[in-house]
C-alpha cells in the first residue's frame, strides 16, 4: 500500500496537468508496478484522499484526481 | 421473502427535527403574492408563467416571498439567494448563454460524488448566488418516504441552503439547488446522522440505483425491483462513493417490461423483470372482457365513448408478434413468439398475468447524447433469476465492470464501448452466446459475425483462390 501511495505521489507531482482521470493515474502507477491492480490502487488513491493529500475534482459528470495545492482551488476558473 | 434491512431503521419525528413554526411554514398570502416583485426585472421569466403549465418560476417566486418573510436569524443562505438565480437566469437568456460556472473541488470529506460544485461569474451582481453548490441525495427505493422525512429535509434545506429543490432528478435523486461551501459539512452531518440519509453519485461513479414501486404496489412486477436496488446500492458503497470508473454508470430497476423508470433508454444496465413461462390466462376474465362486464385497460381512456370492447382489434390485431389468437371463444397464445409488449396484459389485466416462473432480462449501454447519439441497451441476458442474495447478478456485473474499466476511455459509456469493440467482442467476455434477441432484426441484419471455432466442424476457405475471382 505505501508503495503503490508513493507511486500515486510520484505521478501526481510529475503529471504535466494539475488534474488527471483515474486511468491515467492507474497506468502512470502501473509502469513502476506492473503487476498493481486496478483495486489496490482505487485503495491507495482513497487513502490519500483521506488522508487530504490527493483531492477529487468533479465536473458533476466526471471526475478527475488531483494533488493538494497544485494548481487547483476551490473556485473552478 | 420479505424485505430486511442491513441495519436497523431509523424513524424520523418531525416534531424533534422541525426548525420553523408553523406560522413561519405559511408565512404569506396568496394576495401578497400576487403583489409581490423579485427585486430584478425578469420579463421572459414572467412569460413562462403564463399558459396552462405548472412553471418552476411560479414556485420560485414563492420561494423567494417566503423566504423575505422568514427571521433572518434562521436562514444561513442569503434571504435573496431565490431572487438573485432569476435575475441571473433573466440575463442569461439577454446574453444567450449561461453564467454558471459548474465543477470544481468542493465536495464532502472522502466522498468523490454527491456534491456538484456550482459558481455565478457575475457574483458581484449576484452575491447571494457567488457559491450555489448543488447535493444529490440518494432516494429511498421507488421514492417511498413519509411526510416527517420530507419535511424534516425541506426544512434543513431551508435552514442551510436555498430552499430549492427537485423532487426527483433524472437518476431518481433528490436534487437539492444552491448551498454554500460552509454549508456542505453540515447538511452531511445532518443527512447522515439525523436522518440516516447518504448523498447520492455523480461524476466518474456508479449513480443513485433507481427503482420502480416493484411489488410494494404493482401486480406485474416480477421481481422485488426495491429489495435489488437496496442489495446493490449498500453492495457497491465504495463504488457509489470513491470515483474510478471511465465514467457514469447507471442501474436501473423495471420490474416489468412496461419499463415505469425507462431502463431500457436511462441506464447503463437495466434490469426487466420477465417470465419465462406461459403468460397466465383466465378465459371466464376473457369472456367477461369481451361481454363488456370488465372495463379495459383498467377504465384508463374511458372519458368518451368509444364503442364496445373489439377483442380483435384491440389486443390480437395489436400483438406485434402476431402470437394470439380466438379459437372457439378461447384466447390461445404461442408463448415462444411473445416479446413481453405488455400490451395485452395492460388492457386485460385481470384476464392476463405475467407467468409464475419470473426473473429478469439484462440490458447493457443505453446513453443520451454526449460522445455519440443517444442509444437504448441491448439485451445482453434473456433471462436470469433475481432472488437473494442475487450472487448471479453480481457477478454478471463485475465482469462487465472489469471490461469496461480495462477497456473503456476515459468519458467512454458502456454502450459506447459495445459499439466501438463490437457486440460478439462484448458476449466473448462475459461467455455468452449469441442470441437472435440480441438483434433488432435478425433474418436479415448480419450483426453477429461467426468465427471459425464457433461453428461445428470450422470451414475452409480459399481465399487466394477468392480474390483470383473476384478483384478487389
Amino acid at each position: 500500500m505505501e508503495e503503490l501511495k508513493k507511486a500515486i505521489l510520484d505521478f501526481a507531482e510529475n503529471s504535466k496537468k494539475s488534474k488527471f482521470y483515474f486511468k491515467d493515474m492507474e497506468k502512470g502507477v502501473q509502469e513502476k508496478f506492473p503487476d498493481a491492480k486496478m483495486r489496490e490502487i482505487k485503495k491507495a488513491a482513497t487513502a490519500l484522499i483521506n488522508e487530504g493529500v490527493l483531492i477529487f475534482f468533479s465536473t458533476g459528470s466526471s471526475t478527475m484526481y488531483g494533488l493538494k495545492g497544485r494548481g487547483m482551488t476551490e473556485d473552478p476558473e | 421473502m420479505g424485505f430486511e434491512s442491513k441495519r436497523e431503521e431509523k424513524e424520523i419525528k418531525y416534531a424533534e427535527t422541525r426548525i420553523y413554526t408553523d406560522a413561519e411554514v405559511h408565512n404569506y398570502t396568496e394576495e401578497e403574492l400576487k403583489s409581490f416583485k423579485v427585486k430584478h426585472d425578469i420579463p421572459d421569466l414572467d412569460e413562462l408563467e403564463k399558459g396552462p403549465w405548472p412553471s418552476f418560476v411560479a414556485d420560485a417566486k414563492r420561494e423567494a416571498l417566503h423566504r423575505s418573510k422568514l427571521p433572518k436569524d434562521k436562514m444561513l443562505v442569503a434571504p435573496d439567494v431565490v431572487e438573485d438565480m432569476l435575475g441571473q437566469l433573466q440575463l442569461s437568456f439577454d446574453d444567450g448563454e449561461t453564467h454558471w460556472k459548474h465543477g470544481g473541488i468542493v465536495g464532502i470529506m472522502g466522498y468523490g460524488g454527491g456534491v456538484i460544485g456550482r459558481y455565478s461569474d457575475l457574483a458581484d451582481k449576484y452575491p447571494s448566488i457567488a457559491h450555489f453548490h448543488t447535493l444529490r441525495v440518494n432516494q429511498p427505493a421507488s421514492k417511498f418516504y413519509d411526510t416527517g422525512f420530507l419535511r424534516t429535509i425541506c426544512d434543513l434545506w431551508e435552514y442551510r441552503g436555498s430552499g430549492m429543490m427537485n423532487l426527483h432528478g433524472s437518476t431518481g435523486d433528490m436534487v437539492l439547488l444552491g448551498t454554500v461551501t460552509d454549508q456542505l459539512e453540515p447538511i452531511f452531518f445532518e443527512l447522515t446522522h439525523v436522518m440516516d440519509q447518504d448523498l447520492g453519485g455523480s461524476g466518474s461513479n456508479l449513480r443513485t440505483p433507481s427503482a420502480c414501486i416493484g411489488k410494494a404496489r404493482c401486480e406485474f412486477s416480477c421481481y422485488d425491483t426495491q429489495a435489488l436496488s437496496y442489495e446493490l446500492t449498500n453492495h457497491y458503497q465504495d463504488e457509489l462513493h470513491r470515483p474510478a470508473f471511465p465514467y457514469k454508470f447507471k442501474f436501473k430497476f423495471d420490474g416489468c417490461p412496461n419499463g415505469c423508470v425507462a431502463s431500457i433508454a436511462r441506464s447503463d444496465m437495466s434490469f426487466i423483470g420477465t417470465w419465462r413461462d406461459d403468460i397466465r390466462i383466465d378465459q371466464e376474465a376473457v369472456k367477461a372482457y369481451i361481454a363488456g362486464d370488465f372495463q379495459p385497460n383498467g377504465g384508463a381512456h374511458a372519458g368518451r365513448d368509444w364503442g364496445g370492447f373489439d377483442i380483435e382489434k384491440e389486443v390480437i390485431g395489436l400483438c406485434p408478434t402476431r402470437c394470439m389468437v380466438m379459437e372457439d371463444g378461447i384466447l390461445k397464445i404461442n408463448n415462444p413468439e411473445c416479446t413481453r409488449c405488455m400490451h395485452c396484459i395492460n388492457v386485460m389485466p385481470r384476464a392476463l398475468r405475467p407467468g409464475l416462473d419470473t426473473g429478469i432480462s439484462i440490458l447493457c449501454g443505453a446513453k443520451a447524447p454526449i460522445l455519440e447519439g443517444a442509444q437504448m441497451s441491448t439485451l445482453i441476458v434473456p433471462f436470469m433469476k433475481a432472488e437473494p442474495p442475487y450472487d448471479n447478478i453480481k457477478e454478471f456485473i463485475e465482469k462487465v465492470w472489469e471490461w469496461w474499466m480495462e477497456e473503456g476511455k476515459n468519458r467512454e459509456r458502456l454502450g459506447e464501448l459495445i459499439q466501438r469493440k463490437s457486440l460478439p467482442a462484448f458476449l466473448e467476455v462475459l461467455g455468452l452466446p449469441p442470441a437472435p434477441q440480441m438483434v433488432k432484426a435478425p433474418r436479415s441484419n448480419p450483426y453477429i459475425f461467426w468465427k471459425e471455432e464457433d461453428v461445428p466442424g470450422g470451414w475452409d476457405r480459399d481465399i487466394k483462390g477468392y480474390r483470383e475471382r473476384h478483384k478487389r
